[in-house]
């Protein structure tokens, strides 16, 4: 199927990629259906999440990794779990919305409301996780920024 | 910030319409009754970050910023490789 991105035009897209929300992305609860997207120029640790249906609604994620935190493994609510169908020993992937402001150094990721993906079905929730974390971590380190 | 100490049970008035309870404490949690009228929005500060967070992650296009972000993360990574 056709759709049309954001940052990379009109692109045929596969339709099993096609990630499902449940509920939806905080905000955004008339979007359900997303691909990822990923830039080879641009290249890993950031990804597109795009919505098929509106060009405008697209999110740059990245994973915790990409902030220093290599443990990230947030306990999930018994809901979340059947709501993504996550059964048995299947490993959820967590992916962080990223704010990129004009001043890209400032750059924040949201550690407290990951995106919760189930690889096996593509099925996905932004849940907002009991555990301590920041909503704005800073993707670069201060000292950086300053430079 | 106005700190009130209440007990369980009792309320506080915010104006004429909106009425807080602190309704019990349970562990390290406590429970707040809130009565507004239908037209004021409620929600947990987390809530409330995540939505205004989101929508300016989705504010921000510009492509050219995330490549030098990406190339940052890249030059910042080199030394390690």
């Amino acid at each position: 199927m056709k759709i049309e991105t954001r940052n990379f035009g009109a692109l045929e897209i596969d339709e099993k990629e096609i990630i499902t929300f449940c509920t939806g992305i905080y905000g955004f609860e008339e979007y359900k259906e997303y691909v990822l997207l990923y830039d080879d120029d641009i290249g890993l640790p950031f990804m597109w999440l795009q919505s098929v249906k509106a060009k405008d609604v697209c999110f740059i994620l990245t994973d915790a990794e990409t902030v220093g935190i290599t443990d990230y493994a947030p306990h999930l609510s018994a809901e979340t779990r059947i709501e993504l169908k996550l059964y048995g020993d299947d490993e959820p992937v967590f992916r962080l919305i990223t704010v990129v402001p004009e001043h890209f150094t400032d750059a924040t990721v949201n550690l407290k409301s990951p995106v919760v993906l189930n690889p096996k079905n593509k099925l996905a929730s932004q849940v907002i996780l009991d555990e301590n974390y920041p909503i704005k971590a800073r993707l670069v380190p201060q000292t950086e920024g300053a430079k | 910030m106005l700190v009130l100490s209440r007990k369980a049970g009792e309320s506080v008035y915010i104006g004429d319409d909106i009425k807080i309870t602190v309704v019990e404490f349970v562990g390290d949690k406590v429970k707040i009754g809130i009565e507004a009228p239908k037209s004021m929005t409620v929600l947990r500060e987390e809530l409330y970050q995540t939505l205004s967070t989101n929508k300016q992650a989705t504010e921000n296009v510009n492509s050219q910023l995330l490549r030098e972000l990406a190339q940052s993360f890249k030059k910042a990574k080199l030394p390690n490789e």
